[in-house]
């Protein structure tokens, strides 16, 4: 251990806890209103991509129907739901909870701080693995056709209470209204597609795909990367040599072109996809984080670590990593707005996701063909929210940029 | 300077090589490609797949097992793929039936064109914008160029394409542009003059849409390497002697900052190129990216993998072009 075990000898009781170089520069990120609004946004996008379920859909979350034993209550929405997206919400519960739990113990004492923060990790864990099995065990979800709107209609069903957006994703107005193509209006916000489905529901879904894909594919994107990067620039020697000719060989190939290879080898399923933007977009993490740990592996204290004998994983990862992981927190945010655009524009070849699951470049191709019947209404919605997300990340990229930046640093 | 030039070319040999391996690896992945998909007898397809599909498959099987039925050993089979490479023999095309040598060399120009003539208008456009942007930094012109540029960067390729033909080239809205292809129906009736701006209306838009991404970001790096020059003690030093600001900012600082701009073409020849793919797609310009596009709807995989290998090789000329003008702007550097 090379944490000083007694910070009172060193540090005046009033003294505020040490900084690391992370929250000095996130903190300094977040000053300017404007990226302030933009993690609120790419938060709130992240939220409604996870609860979407919940958001849109078509089926009531509590109704009363009329059966042989007297009214009887339902709950067919939660019914509904699948299994995985019960475990999505309790993923997301245990990550706000863990980032909670950091915020608010961030002014404590460093010896308490651990402590507690690693106990309410485990606690948290423990009860989404707990949570987890006993949805896996409890809950299953049957296909449930019943069209309760007509139901209530009819006075066969009453009291239902309904998500904000009333449609599912791949939910059609009946042919006989001949609803397609329809321009905004009370019923529909945003109109219906050319199928005849609500979409505002299905922008609200496709941003679980675009969320998803990004998320993911750049997750696996950096382990690759930082793995590569972290042994090429802590070892060197044959290790720089090969692992950078492999990066050199990869690069070579336009992204866009090595994608579509892989596409029309292995299939396009999300989850193919998510790997398949993870395995082609590792090499630039894999620069940074070599160049910061060639740098960083001659500092003083790497060097002292190395002296008292820690093992190689705990100098890499705990002590280096920490460390040289800033620059490419910078390009992970540039390449979430790339792997968005990426599947985006995939969908919108045709070649991304799969009808009926929306995305919104899929959405924009459904607008029609532009050179002879164009729906601009239909094409404004996802390009927007394309625009805007991908904006997002971006400015969040460039203020993090300079937020590192040693100049200004303070 | 020559010996650079040729140690710079062995050098890019290395990476074209390893470059193969990871093509033939990843092709090799493919299900229906291995010894045991390619035990195809004629007739088994079906009457509805093309004669020349047969063919293919029979070829195929020609590559990957001897005449013993005996399974060819992968290394062999890599050897014997480079040995066609070079004999320019790409393989059959399944979708097209015709030689891949020939589409290559149908859309290839195509692509080139509308890519050089992106990159002159990126280049046109954002090297003054950079500067303008870096001697007025901190003003208004540079705030507002800021923004710009990174909404510029964010908007996204696909939106933009179906947005301008929707409202530019669509008769319900308005009809300046025409929506798809290179040519009007009648160049055979043209002359030169005509048949040049028959063109140049016809790749408006999609150079439009391929460029408007690249002039962001070059001129932000354009902007970067000016602010960092207009503040050295050699920019002083021609201050103080009097020279006017024109010729301060035109000669010293240009000359200094001009490094990286070069370094860009480099980066911005992989991402134009896989831009191509969706901007011809929107336009239906029958170029290499259209070609790659059909290639991965149909799982034509001979197509495929020399489209990733022919892209492949432009981009590692174009490092190669960008490396040798670098030694020729600063002879300083060296590849040692």
């Amino acid at each position: 251990m090379t944490e000083i075990t007694s910070p009172s000898l060193l540090e005046t009781p009033l003294a505020p806890p040490p900084r690391s170089y992370w929250s000095l520069a996130i903190g300094k990120m977040l000053r300017p209103w404007l990226v302030k609004l933009c993690v609120l946004y790419i938060g709130l996008v992240l939220l409604i991509s996870v609860m979407v379920p919940l958001i849109a859909s078509g089926k009531p979350y509590e109704i009363q129907i009329h059966t042989s034993h007297g009214w009887v209550t339902r709950f067919p929405l939660l019914v509904d739901l699948t299994t995985r997206d019960y475990l999505t919400f309790l993923a997301a519960a245990m990550l706000i909870g863990i980032i909670l739990a950091w915020r608010l113990t961030r002014h404590m004492e460093m010896q308490r701080r651990r402590q507690l923060r690693m106990t309410i990790a485990g606690v948290l864990i423990g009860a989404a693995a707990v949570g987890g099995a006993a949805v896996g065990i409890l809950h299953h979800n049957r296909f449930d056709g019943t069209d309760y709107r007509s139901l209530l209609k009819s006075g066969a069903a009453r009291g239902a209470v309904f998500a904000p957006i009333r449609w599912g994703y791949a939910e059609m107005e009946p042919l006989s209204k001949n609803a397609i193509n329809e321009l905004p209006s009370w019923h529909h916000w945003l109109g219906t597609d050319r199928s005849g489905r609500d979409v505002l529901s299905r922008m609200l879904w496709a941003s679980r795909v675009a969320m998803g894909i990004g998320f993911v594919s750049q997750a696996i994107a950096l382990t690759l990367g930082i793995l590569v990067g972290a042994l090429m620039g802590y070892f060197g020697s044959v290790f720089d040599l090969l692992g950078m000719r492999l990066v050199e060989m990869v690069e070579a190939i336009p992204t866009f072109f090595l994608i579509l290879t892989f596409i029309a080898i292995f299939g396009r399923s999300i989850l193919m996809i998510m790997i398949i933007l993870g395995v082609t977009g590792w090499t630039g993490y894999a620069r940074f984080l070599r160049a910061e740990f060639l740098r960083i592996r001659q500092l003083d204290y790497i060097v002292a670590a190395r002296a008292g004998g820690l093992p190689l994983w705990r100098i890499l990862f705990r002590h280096m990593l920490p460390n040289g992981l800033t620059p490419v927190l910078v390009s992970a945010s540039f390449g979430l707005a790339g792997a968005v655009t990426i599947e985006s524009s995939l969908s919108y070849l045709g070649i991304g996701v799969r009808p009926p699951t929306p995305s919104w470049g899929g959405m924009l191709n459904a607008a029609g063909n532009p050179a002879t019947v164009f729906h601009w209404f239909e094409a404004l919605p996802p390009g927007f929210a394309l625009f805007l997300i991908v904006l997002a990340f971006n400015i969040v990229g460039e203020a993090l940029r300079d937020a590192i930046d040693p100049k200004t640093l303070s | 300077m020559l010996s650079y030039i040729i140690r710079r070319i062995l050098l890019m040999f290395p990476t074209l090589i390893g470059m193969t391996f990871i093509i033939f690896a990843v092709i090799r992945m493919a299900p229906g490609l291995t010894t045991a998909g390619a035990h195809f007898a004629p007739g088994m397809l079906g009457a509805h797949q093309s004669q020349l599909a047969e063919e293919h498959f029979m070829e195929r099987r020609l590559h990957l097992v001897n005449r013993h039925g005996q399974p060819i050993p992968l290394a062999i089979q890599y050897v014997q793929w480079i040995n066609r490479m070079i004999h320019g023999n790409l393989g059959t095309s399944i979708k097209f039936s015709e030689p891949v040598t020939k589409l290559v060399l149908q859309r290839l120009p195509v692509t080139l064109v509308i890519n050089v003539i992106s990159l002159i208008i990126i280049y046109l456009v954002a090297v003054p914008g950079g500067m303008l942007a870096a001697v007025y930094h901190g003003r208004l012109v540079d705030r507002a160029f800021g923004i710009g540029s990174l909404v510029l960067y964010s908007l996204p390729v696909i939106w933009v394409g179906s947005m301008a033909i929707g409202f530019l080239a669509n008769p319900d809205y308005l009809n300046w542009f025409p929506s798809a292809g290179l040519h009007a129906t009648n160049t055979s009736h043209m002359s030169y003059l005509q048949y040049v701006l028959d063109y140049a209306w016809h790749i408006t838009l999609p150079v439009l849409v391929l460029s408007y991404g690249g002039f962001a970001y070059l001129a932000k790096q354009v902007r970067g390497s000016y602010l960092e020059n207009l503040f050295m003690d050699f920019t002083r030093t021609a201050r103080a002697k009097g020279l006017p600001p024109s010729a301060v900012l035109l000669r010293h600082v240009t000359q200094n900052s001009m490094l990286p701009m070069i370094t860009i073409i480099g980066m911005t020849v992989p991402g134009l190129l896989g831009g191509s793919v969706i901007v011809e797609q929107i336009f239906s310009i029958q170029g290499m990216g259209r070609l790659m596009y059909q290639a991965t709807y149909a799982r034509d995989l001979p197509v495929i993998q020399s489209m990733a290998l022919v892209s492949a090789a432009i981009t590692l000329i174009c490092y190669l072009l960008v490396d040798i003008a670098y030694h020729a702007v600063d002879p300083r550097v060296t590849y040692d």
